[in-house]
């Protein structure tokens, strides 16, 4: 039988996606403030990198804002969020390996988040695989 | 920053984390107790905010004054944020929680030293 919504966002909440948000929450807010602030002061000095981690923060944001919300929609949104997220942790670990000239500042997503203990590769598999768990047949 | 405040945030934040993981082993929600020790963090926290401003102002050397407050604010932000989404879900993932804000509290005050003792950088 087809879940409400409300049950199907209390499921997404729930448990260890309860945790999932928290490391979310975290990190748009760090990713966040931290762009705004190097694209307020020095945004000529490396505006890839910044771009990126602009980029980054929106992504947080809008993975935690899904996920609070934890409807279908909201669920697909996460999906979409995360996976992009996904791709540019992997893209930008190793471009910054590869390419280091073009990341002279270090981003969220650079050495595959070895500046934040490896977090930011571990949170996409951890969302999507509780994206997964708590999926439900329309 | 000068003054016991910031090293006082860190021993506090490891010690209430400490505390949540000892309720996480014996599979215990968050208890009042747990959420008065958040609340004293977050009074001191509350100083660290005021003095760190105030020492900032009182300055004249030349580091990112952006970011200190950034991460002054964030780090007060984060206790009660967390502390509230922990009460909402009274199991061990609520404890869990805020075991991982306490967590990150130690590493936003060695982030807001770095940022206090470095260059605009």
């Amino acid at each position: 039988m087809a879940e409400s919504e409300q049950e199907i966002a209390a499921a997404t909440r729930r448990g260890p996606g309860r945790i999932l948000i928290t490391v979310y929450a975290i990190f748009a807010l760090a990713a966040t403030a931290r762009s705004l602030v190097q694209i307020a002061t020095k945004f000529g000095e490396a505006p890839l990198a910044f771009l990126l981690s602009a980029l980054a923060g929106v992504i947080y944001i809008v993975a935690t804002v899904s996920l609070v919300r934890g409807d279908r929609a909201s669920r697909r949104v996460a999906k979409i969020a995360i996976s992009i997220e996904l791709a540019g942790v992997l893209l930008v670990g190793a471009a910054s390996l590869i390419f280091p000239h073009s990341f002279p500042v270090a981003t969220v997503w650079s050495g595959f988040g070895s500046g934040y203990g490896f977090v930011p590769l571990v949170l996409p598999f951890f969302g999507l695989w509780w994206l997964r768990k708590t999926d439900r047949p329309a | 920053m000068n003054g016991p405040l910031p090293t006082l945030v860190t021993v506090l934040s490891l010690a209430l984390a400490a505390w949540a993981v000892v309720l996480l082993i014996r599979n215990k929600p968050v208890g009042r107790a747990l959420v008065v020790g958040v609340g004293v963090l977050e009074v001191v926290l509350v100083a660290l905010v005021v003095s760190g401003i105030a020492q900032m102002i009182g300055s004249s050397r030349d580091f990112s004054r952006a970011t200190f407050v950034g991460y002054l604010l964030g780090a007060a932000a984060i206790p009660p944020i967390a502390a509230l989404w922990s009460l909402d879900e009274s199991d061990r993932y609520g404890t869990t929680v805020l075991l991982v804000a306490l967590l990150v509290m130690p590493v936003m005050i060695l982030r807001l030293q770095q940022v206090w003792a470095g260059p605009v950088g």
